[in-house]
């Protein structure tokens, strides 16, 4: 009964980021989601830090550069340990590319070795539509009080080659690393680069 | 065996080092225009991509996702290779994206500059690492190759010439003039120039800069005289965009390189109008512009007569001061009554796209004519010719007198004053129909309280009545005067006529007038004996009249392409033409235009395409060569980069034995008249 409750408090809640705008400045959208152990995962659970979010699909070769060169993974650590709650969100509708239920979801992030706080599971696009996701991987920093400050690319190389990764500024570090510091954040909004999210129809 | 392969491996990598890069969704190649190209010169080279059934790749901006091609360069010292030219991409929109992309093949062009100084014979090999993204619906692949030619130093031939005319085709064309955008709230509007015989059915708006648009938007383009509107959803960094570039796509596959500066856009369905670049002060500029015009046309010729005697009879009443006012308010909104309803005609108008203003209406004869019938009779009715007293609902609720003889003075007062507001009052009323509908009505109200302000002032300052002159004979005599104005306007107009008509065409309204003028005569001498039906033969003089106002030929159409240039017997421009002419000793004038080119079609109609210029020509056997460049034609292409230009338009005269003179891109007929000279 409680999981019905919750069931419908998320068909309602759901909705929501749709209605507002993932604009730099201005409180990010709000969302309740269920993560890959089927927990939901609000964003207002973690008000008061700095909350990182990740669009991600395993099968995207841009998102292949940062995971296989384990350049993501030491940017979750870094941004963890930066005080940072890191949730990486896949919302690939079902039968496209890139699309993982919960126990994929979690074979993906063992095999990659990754650390986010959680892996977000958004079939429905409706998480990645409030945020105007477009592409994978893209990045948003909220701030400890639920403003977006960041979004846009991982770094400043939008290219496919694991080489280009040691010449890269990881703008996403950046953004965490300012705000954690309490200063503005010097580059907030970059073009994302890499594949489109590929939605449900 | 391995002897014969590494020959033929040695013999491949001779022509052509490395084909293709292999294995991947999209093939690419590199391909030069010449084999054999110059030392010192440019050759063209083209990455000629073809992908796989289903596969895509991106243009230079690839929208909601994608990457643009990059490519690495190795070159020999002095060797440089210029940006990656893109031809027109297509649109492609999955689960709400949309992506900027090549579904079939495509080539792109990169000009590479070789060093001068290299012996004939001297190999000049050219490899490039290139890093193109490949996606279906599904899935995307970065790939990437090594691709390389070895050109060897030679006349440069250009043995590849069809082919790369084929490339270049694709290529979006320049366009000569700029174009201007506005963004307010969330919409970008974008106004081009083109002219309104051109083709743009499939009008798209490629931006070239991220951000400036929400690419999923849709888009909506209106075509408005020469001017083509698109409006969509502005991106997050539009408002702080100072130029916007992109690609115009005008049908599939061809398209239009194009810039715009902020200023104003005009709205869909509303004349052109060319405005200096002015941001939220448009409004209160076009409010200002109104209220001074409106107080200037006072003193037009059509205007004054009607003013100045409904000022005398307001001074002759000697009416009370509170009547005065009365008087003065109901003048007043019997001006701004007119006014509200033509401004609300014209945007009704607007609304329904058609292309009304006065701009407009004044190239069209038969609206010269019509108001050259209306200032003649006007004129002889100043004249005296015949008297208005029992015609005219103005005139006869105006000579009731009191409050509702004001309101129908001023009512009658704009509505004559209209024809006056077109060559005066042509930019704050164009200004008014690219505003939203509220803002156009303020800016018809600022009309006619400008044309309102002399009238009112005398109701509410006594002191301005009493300075008006005592009434008398002299009234008559100022009646009589004031007709002179009315009839130099005429002249005027009978001259526009001439200019949009011809002779004949002139004399058909000449005599059309004639008619009028006649009848009116003969009005005025029944009305003078007495006669009870005396406005009788006004009504077969107007018939006959509209007649003759129909028999006038229409303005020739100026959008029409060029070779069909009557007076100047132009011939289509080709290099051997060219060269024969000029071996010839003729003086030739080569121009280049395209349907889409709005300076080419205006400097066609208002300095080429004339008889003055035409006689000079022939005067002088000056040849004319017409180039034209609307659909891209490869060999003008080249002919004009040779002169150093993008695009069109271009004008060039060829005196015998003395250089080639480019003429200004803004031409005027004695411009061309002394060339011949």
């Amino acid at each position: 009964m409680p999981r019905l409750a919750l069931a419908t408090l998320i068909a309602v809640a759901l909705p929501a980021p749709a209605l507002a705008s993932a604009t730099i400045g201005q409180p990010a959208p709000p969302f309740i989601v269920y993560d890959s152990n089927g927990k939901t995962q609000r964003l207002t659970d973690y008000r008061g830090k700095i909350v990182v979010l990740e669009w991600n699909n395993p099968g995207c070769p841009f998102v292949q550069k940062h995971y296989n060169s384990g350049n993501m993974q030491k940017t979750q650590a870094a941004a963890k340990a930066a005080g940072a709650v890191w949730l990486t969100v896949n919302s690939a509708g079902p039968g496209r590319q890139g699309f993982m239920n919960r126990t994929q979801a979690n074979a993906f992030i063992a095999a990659e070795k990754a650390v986010p706080t959680a892996y977000l599971i958004d079939p429905k696009g409706v998480l990645g539509r409030g945020y105007d996701a477009k592409t994978t991987p893209g990045m948003y920093v909220v701030d400890a009080k639920g403003t977006l400050v960041y979004k846009g690319a991982i770094d400043d190389r939008p290219t496919a080659d694991p080489a280009d990764i040691p010449k890269a500024k990881n703008l996403v570090l950046a953004a965490v690393t300012e705000t954690a510091a309490g200063k503005p954040v010097s580059v907030p909004q970059t073009r994302s680069y890499g594949c489109s999210v590929k939605y449900a129809d | 065996m391995t002897a014969l392969l590494r020959a033929l491996l040695s013999l491949i990598a001779l022509f052509a080092a490395l084909p293709a890069a292999a294995d991947t969704h999209i093939t690419a190649r590199l391909v030069a225009e010449s084999d054999r190209p110059a030392a010192g010169r440019n050759v063209s080279l083209a990455f000629v991509m073809k992908p796989e059934k289903g596969w895509h790749g991106y243009w230079k901006n690839p929208g909601d996702s994608g990457v643009e091609t990059r490519a690495e360069w190795t070159l020999p010292p002095g060797a440089a290779a210029g940006p990656i030219q893109y031809p027109v991409p297509q649109r492609l929109t999955v689960a709400g994206l949309m992506n900027y992309v090549y579904e079939g093949p495509y080539a792109q062009i990169v000009e590479l500059k070789l060093p001068a100084g290299l012996a004939p014979g001297t190999r000049v090999p050219v490899r490039v690492k290139l890093d193109w993204l490949a996606c279906t619906e599904e899935v995307c692949v970065p790939e990437s190759g090594t691709l390389g030619i070895d050109l060897v130093i030679g006349d440069g031939a250009t043995n590849n010439r069809e082919t790369f005319d084929g490339y270049r085709a694709a290529m979006p064309r320049p366009l000569g003039g700029e174009g201007r955008f506005a963004v307010k709230g969330d919409q970008l509007r974008l106004g081009i120039p083109l002219p309104a015989a051109s083709d743009a059915g499939e009008a798209y708006f490629f931006p070239a800069e991220d951000g400036v648009i929400d690419y999923a938007a849709p888009q909506t383009a209106t075509r408005n005289g020469d001017m083509l509107v698109i409006e969509t959803k502005a991106g997050s960094d539009a408002s702080a965009a100072t130029v916007l570039d992109g690609v115009l796509r005008i049908a599939d596959g061809k398209g239009l390189a194009i810039t715009a500066r902020p200023g104003p856009v005009p709205a869909a369905g509303s004349p052109v109008v060319q405005e200096t670049p002015a941001g939220g002060g448009t409004f209160l500029l076009a409010l200002g512009g109104a209220v001074l015009g409106g107080l200037l046309l006072n003193v037009m010729p059509c205007v004054f007569p009607i003013l100045s005697l409904k000022a005398l009879s307001l001074a002759r009443s000697g009416e009370t001061e509170a009547a005065a006012r009365r008087e003065a308010i109901a003048y007043t909104l019997g001006v701004i009554a007119v006014c509200i309803a033509l401004g609300a005609v014209l945007l009704a108008l607007r609304a329904g796209g058609s292309q009304a203003g006065w701009a407009f209406q004044l190239q069209d004869p038969h609206v010269i004519l019509v108001l050259l019938l209306l200032v003649t009779v006007i004129g002889f009715n100043l004249a005296g010719l015949f008297e208005l007293t029992s015609f005219g609902f103005g005139q006869r609720l105006a000579g009731a007198g009191g409050v509702s003889g004001a309101f129908w003075t001023g009512a009658l007062a704009a509505f004559v004053a209209t024809p006056c507001t077109g060559p005066f009052m042509g930019a704050a009323l164009g200004a008014a129909l690219i505003l939203p509908a509220a803002a156009a009505m303020a800016v018809f109200v600022g009309l006619g309280l400008g044309l309102a302000i002399p009238f009112l002032l005398l109701g509410f300052v006594p002191a301005l009545r009493r300075r008006l002159p005592r009434p008398g004979a002299w009234m008559d005599r100022l009646r009589r005067i004031l007709a002179l104005p009315m009839f130099v306007t005429a002249i005027g107009l009978a001259w526009i006529l001439g200019r949009q008509a011809g002779v004949d065409g002139m004399v058909t309204g000449l005599f059309a007038t004639f008619v009028i003028a006649a009848a009116l005569w003969w009005i005025g001498a029944r009305q003078a004996g007495g006669r009870p039906a005396a406005w009788a033969p006004l009504l077969p003089a107007l018939a006959a009249a509209f007649v003759l106002v129909t028999l006038v030929p229409r303005a020739p159409d100026a959008a029409r392409a060029a070779p069909a240039s009557a007076g100047l017997h132009a011939e289509p421009f080709s290099e051997a033409r060219l060269a024969a002419l000029k071996a010839e000793q003729r003086p030739v004038f080569v121009y280049f235009t395209a349907d889409w080119c709005l300076t080419c079609k205006v400097n066609e109609k208002a300095a080429i395409d004339r008889a003055e210029v035409a006689e000079a020509f022939a005067r002088r056997n000056v040849a004319v060569l017409v180039g034209d460049w609307t659909n891209g034609d490869a060999t003008i292409g080249r002919f004009l980069a040779a002169q150093g230009r993008s695009g069109v338009p271009l004008y060039l005269f060829y005196a015998p034995d003395k250089p080639v003179e480019v003429l200004p891109q803004v031409l005027t007929a004695s411009r061309l008249t002394a060339l011949a000279g």
